[in-house]
């Protein structure tokens, strides 16, 4: 079951990717076509980054609005796992970095990453809730 | 935290989500608390507490009584 808040989230989260993608699209576009320069191209580069603040805002907004205070605590766990993955990753670079095994990194990844990790671990949790069964 | 909702539950023929329902939370968190792999809140304690017309020690263990029983 999902729960109200669940929905608003999906919602929220899903007009905040469309227009991530609408965006991202007219931009680079816009850049490839004019090649503005100075304080236009500046603002043109920021305007993708706004509606992935967006998304982090609905993923906060998600947890304080759900209701269900066993499934906030997973996501919570969850989340705080995609932050331990990222930071951990972000370590291990910075090392490598530091000793020139690695060159640059394109920190853009950062969100994606935790992404990644918040979704597997959910992943995990919905796994081991229903091996540990329960009637419906 | 062990506790008793799957006994008191079973002796009303409730599902857990019946359960689940009456308390307005997922099945997924009664369960949860039923298998003791997860420890309520104490507002949500009193809620399962109230539901059941029983105090909270009548639903779950306390953890320190238990230690020293066993």
């Amino acid at each position: 079951m999902r729960t109200a808040a669940a929905k608003r989230y999906t919602v929220r989260l899903a007009v905040t990717m469309i227009a991530y993608i609408g965006i991202l699209f007219t931009v680079l576009s816009y850049i490839r076509g004019y090649d503005p320069q100075g304080s236009l191209r500046v603002l043109l580069s920021l305007l993708p980054a706004l509606p992935v603040i967006g998304a982090i805002a609905v993923m906060g907004i998600y947890l304080i609005e759900e209701t269900d205070e066993f499934i906030r605590a997973r996501v919570a766990m969850s989340m705080l796992i995609g932050t331990g993955l990222v930071l951990s990753v972000a370590t291990v670079l910075g090392f490598l970095q530091i000793t020139d095994v690695v060159g640059q990194v394109e920190v853009f990844w950062a969100f994606p990453l935790w992404a990644i990790g918040w979704g597997l671990t959910q992943c995990v949790l919905n796994f081991r809730d229903s091996r540990a069964g329960g009637e419906a | 935290m062990k506790n008793r909702l799957r006994v008191l539950r079973a002796e009303r023929e409730w599902s857990q989500q019946d359960l689940a329902d009456r308390l307005e939370v997922s099945r997924q968190s009664v369960n949860a608390i039923e298998k003791g792999r997860y420890d309520p809140s104490l507002p949500l304690a009193f809620k399962i507490a109230d539901l059941f017309e029983l105090t909270i020690e009548q639903v779950f263990v306390n953890p320190a009584i238990e230690g020293k029983e066993s």
